[in-house]
């Protein structure tokens, strides 16, 4: 019990000291491919102890909501962390991290975030706030049913035990059910971390941005965090597309020489995928505001596939 | 291979063929619509050679080389060259919109499954599962004919409804007998050729290929 | 021999119309010869059934024609005899008159006759994947011969036609293999397993909702050629647009043999999962018919559409009866005759009022009686006869179909058949009068262009009052023959 939750901690602590890492990664290839120098992989920790430390400025029209937004922000993307299998599956914390209650924590980082957008009353808040709702009001019904595609096979909405469950029966990973899943929740995961094609995270133009808007009236320690919270919530994006789809190397047991397979396992996959969005993102020019929900309505439908796929093939 | 792989790969084969006729409800360039349904036919390809492989069956390979010929290869062309003499790009304002098309093809496909389930019942051959899909593509062919304005459109949403009757075949009964299939194909490039000739009529006779201008003959 | 005789015929009186450099008239006249060659081929088909024997060629019959399909080559044949013997004077006027060149000419030719060769194909093959290709290469032939006077109208119609059309064949086709798959997965891989005789046989030990289901794609399917509604869209227009002896030939003959290929399922079917599931699908199409026929045909302000949308209600009428048991089946076969010759009567005869009045629409056509003594005759007895009058011989058949359903214990529908027959009775009968009676207008020539040309029209009137006076005693044995052949 004890070296479960030491586990469990570790996660959080892996999290908050990888992520910023792997946005760097995933800055430094694109550059790369750009043809670009790039800053070195390690710039994003400089930019938080440099944000850490500087002054706060606020807007005099901004409320309690406005300063208490990023902890809640922050707080949420933790004790997601605690609750996917990152490194180990089955968890303690897995009783409660239940499908539902990661997406519905995620939601509420968003919402929160959104109406700290609207706070301080500047355009540009406003309008990155009904943007990223328009988004995650037709992003969230995907998530939900290409997780509930993977959990009718494992009976159980409980992430820890599809990861287990497909460890167990490997040579589902090629059936259909599994590959439209990960194919939904791929474009998902695009657009609830804003990359490319549906939001490009390194721009300031009015007519582009949607996550930095919301972001564009913070300033030092808040802007940090903000930050470093988005930066979790790729982190857990891409963790859990790489574990509930390809498990290998994810610990059953909780033994020192699996966790250390698994993290190893975890940096590999996380290397890969971000590469992967790399490369995507130098490909792919982004959508008009207008054509994301026809991506996200495909996405929709790859996940309805996948449920009806799982479900004729039980 | 294992009856269980090969019933995997099978319905992944399907699975793709639907998506890719999706994916044409999807996007707006004509030129685009041609390609997916290339692609379309590609996969179908793949999916006749496994099962020609898995069965054993040599009339499928024949099957196979003709889809290649004609849906992979010279329709394809023919309607590319069709599309840059008639000088139209892009499919503007469809019929139903694309989250509502897309949407609906969820519906249809939802609805393939429950009419298709005596079908799966009682077959007993490893393809079975990919059955409800194949008749999804022909739902999804029916949708892009009925919900596009472009002549040039409702022509690859035809073809597109053909594929997935042919996949069907296969599929179900691993192709009905030859003579029927070769009868079959014939029809099809015929009717096909028959189409894009009107095409042409059309762009000539009304200026557009907007289906929405050949409504002269009302009730 | 008959049989690759009455196929061979239409096919070889393609050639001289694809080889020649230009029109003569010797092409419509072998064309028009090899139709009739074809009918004297099926009425030997006839004789041979009404002796006992099913004349039949190939491995497991791959060509067979009893009753049914004898009735059906008649049909087909009879009237591709009279429009290719009409059109032949009636085409040549319209290239005078500068509405076709040679080239498009010739391709009548060529064209009509492969319909027609592929029309009999579909009524004699056994195979019924070959009898979906046949249908299938009917629609091909027909989408040019629609848009043969390259006009917009004819253009729009053409589209639709060959688009519908197609779609509406390839769900036959789903019908069809999912049937196949049925007979395969229940009684294992047969040879000639797609063989009709095969799978009226071995119907019973097949799967119930795999049949229904099949019988559901084959009626929407082959439904939407024979022009029942909801799938008629494409009728109106295509019967109105297309030259005066295609309308006649599509209406009286290609609706039916669509339909044809609906009764050879249904026999399948009802051997399968019992007589009422078929039945009442073919209920429910044909009353759909009708009432959308009844509904529309008054609005109708040409009158070639006012014809199609008649064909829409009479095919609705075969449907109907072909649902209502054995009386109602025989009353089908008999109005499938009464229908093709007194359809092709009328569109023949508006090809002259066309031509004579040179607009497609009734409130241009006045006085027809006047200008055209002996084509207003043709077209009124068309005309009455298409409204169920006696002494013709739609009106034995219509008697016989109410009947039929009041045997088979639906008075209600009856009822509302009836209401709904005199509703078009009356709305036709307004259009009818104008046209016929009147002073036509000042731009008109009086007098018949080609009194001979309508020589042949005799023929449909004599088939009419046969049929409604006296039904010839080998054509009623040869019909319960046929109404035998589609009882489970």
């Amino acid at each position: 019990m004890m070296t479960a939750l030491l586990v469990e901690a570790l996660q959080a602590l892996l999290t908050l000291a990888l992520a910023p890492g792997l946005i760097g990664l995933v800055r430094f290839l694109k550059a790369r491919l750009q043809g670009r120098r790039g800053a070195p992989l390690w710039q994003p920790y400089r930019d938080l102890r440099r944000m850490l430390r500087q002054e706060v400025v606020l807007s005099t029209d901004a409320s309690w909501l406005f300063r208490a937004a990023p902890f809640v922000v922050f707080g949420s993307v933790l004790v997601v962390s605690l609750l996917v299998p990152l490194i180990a599956a089955p968890l303690p914390f897995d009783e409660v991290g239940d499908l539902v209650v990661v997406v519905y924590l995620l939601l509420l980082g968003t919402f929160v975030l959104s109406l700290a957008g609207l706070d301080p009353g500047s355009a540009f808040g406003g309008m990155g706030s009904s943007r990223e709702m328009t988004i995650a009001a037709l992003a969230e019904p995907t998530i939900a049913l290409a997780i509930f595609g993977l959990g009718v096979r494992a009976g159980s909405t409980n992430l820890g035990r599809i990861v287990a469950r497909t460890l167990a029966s490997p040579a589902e990973t090629l059936g259909p059910g599994h590959l439209l899943a990960f194919a939904a929740l791929f474009i998902v995961m695009l657009a609830e971390t804003g990359r490319l094609p549906v939001d490009n995270p390194a721009t300031h133009l009015e007519l582009t941005m949607i996550h930095e808007a919301m972001l564009l009236e913070y300033s030092g320690r808040y802007l940090a965090l903000l930050e470093w919270a988005s930066a979790m919530k790729f982190l857990i994006f891409q963790a859990l597309l790489a574990n509930l789809f390809v498990p290998w190397g994810v610990a059953v047991s909780l033994s020192p020489r699996a966790l250390l397979v698994a993290l190893g396992a975890l940096v590999l996959k996380l290397a890969a995928l971000g590469a992967g969005v790399a490369l995507l993102e130098t490909r792919l020019a982004k959508l008009r505001l207008f054509r994301v929900p026809e991506l996200l309505s495909v996405s929709f439908l790859l996940a309805l596939l996948a449920i009806t796929a799982s479900f004729v093939m039980r | 291979m294992s009856p269980a792989l090969f019933s995997q790969l099978c319905a992944l084969g399907s699975s793709l063929v639907l998506i890719t006729g999706i994916a044409i409800l999807w996007r707006h360039s004509l030129a685009v619509y041609i390609d997916y349904f290339a692609r379309q036919s590609f996969v179908f390809v793949l999916v006749i050679l496994g099962v020609a492989a898995y069965a054993g069956e040599a009339e499928l390979y024949l099957v196979a080389a003709m889809v290649f010929l004609f849906k992979v290869m010279l329709i394809p062309r023919i309607l590319r060259r069709v599309r840059r003499h008639v000088g139209v790009d892009i499919e503007v304002r469809p019929y139903v919109n694309v989250p509502a098309s897309v949407a609906l093809a969820g519906l249809l496909t939802l609805i393939a499954y429950a009419v298709t389930r005596p079908v799966v019942e009682i077959s007993g051959l490893p393809t079975r599962a990919g059955i409800p899909l194949a008749l999804a593509v022909v739902f999804v062919g029916l949708l892009i004919v009925v919900s596009r304005r472009s002549a040039l459109a409702q022509i690859v949403g035809f073809l597109v409804l053909e594929n997935g009757i042919a996949l069907l075949a296969i599929l179900a009964t691993y192709g009905v007998p030859l003579i029927v299939e070769l009868g079959a194909f014939l029809d099809v490039l015929l009717g096909f050729l028959v189409m894009q000739v009107f095409v042409y009529r059309i762009r000539e006779t009304f200026d557009t290929i907007d289906v929405d201008r050949l409504s002269g003959l009302r009730h | 021999m008959l049989l690759v005789a009455l196929l061979l015929l239409p096919l070889a009186a393609a050639v001289p119309a694809l080889v020649a450099p230009r029109y003569h008239p010797s092409i419509a006249a072998t064309s028009a010869a090899a139709s009739g060659a074809a009918f004297l081929a099926a009425l030997g088909l006839a004789r041979a059934n009404l002796r006992g024997g099913v004349p039949s060629i190939g491995p497991e019959e791959f060509l067979r024609a009893d009753g049914l399909s004898a009735v059906l080559a008649l049909v087909v044949s009879g009237v591709a005899c009279v429009s290719l013997w009409f059109g032949a004077g009636y085409l040549e006027r319209v290239r005078d008159h500068g509405g076709l060149d040679d080239a498009r000419l010739r391709r009548f030719y060529v064209l009509t006759n492969l319909f027609v060769a592929t029309m009999l194909l579909a009524v004699t093959a056994n195979n019924v994947g070959v009898m979906w290709v046949a249908v299938e290469g009917t629609t091909i032939a027909t989408a040019f011969l629609i848009g043969l006077e390259h006009s917009k109208a004819a253009l729009e119609a053409s589209w639709k036609y060959i688009l519908i059309g197609s779609i509406g064949i390839a769900l036959a086709f789903v019908g069809t293999v999912l049937g196949y798959f049925d007979f395969v997965q229940r009684v294992g891989e047969a040879p000639h397993a797609l063989h009709w005789t095969v799978l009226a046989r071995l119907s019973p030990g097949l799967n119930g909702d795999v049949l229904r289901l099949a019988f559901v794609f084959i009626l929407v399917g082959y439904g939407t050629k024979a022009g029942l509604a909801p799938m008629h869209t494409w009728l109106p227009d295509a019967h109105s647009e297309a030259p005066a002896p295609i309308s006649a030939m599509m209406s009286g003959s290609l609706l039916v043999v669509a339909l044809y290929a609906v009764a050879r399922w249904k026999v399948v079917v009802d051997a399968g999962v019992g007589p009422g599931y078929a039945g009442r699908m073919l209920i429910l199409f044909g009353l759909a018919s009708l009432v959308l026929a009844a509904v529309l045909l008054i609005r109708q302000s040409s009158y070639k559409r006012m014809l199609a949308y008649s064909s829409v209600e009479h095919i609705g009428l075969m449907c109907l009866g072909l649902g209502l048991g054995p009386l109602g089946t025989l009353a089908a076969l008999l109005h499938m005759i009464g229908h093709a010759a007194s359809k092709s009567l009328a569109f023949l005869a508006s090809g002259n009022l066309l031509e004579a009045y040179g607009s497609p629409r009734i409130a241009s056509v006045r006085g027809v009686l006047g200008v055209l003594p002996w084509t207003g005759a043709l077209f009124l007895v068309a005309a009455l006869a298409l409204l169920g009058l006696p002494p013709f011989g739609l009106f034995v058949s219509e008697v016989m179909l109410v009947r039929a359903g009041f045997l088979a214990g639906r008075p209600w529908l009856m009822g509302a058949v009836l209401a709904l027959l005199v509703a078009i009775f009356l709305s036709f009968l307004g259009h009818l009068h104008r046209m016929l009676f009147g002073i036509p207008p000042a731009d008109v020539r009086p007098g018949e262009r080609r009194p001979l040309g309508l020589l042949p029209l005799g023929f449909n009137v004599a088939v009419l009052l046969a049929l409604g006076l006296v039904v010839p005693e080998p054509l009623l044995r040869l019909l319960r023959l046929a109404a035998g052949v589609l009882r489970p």
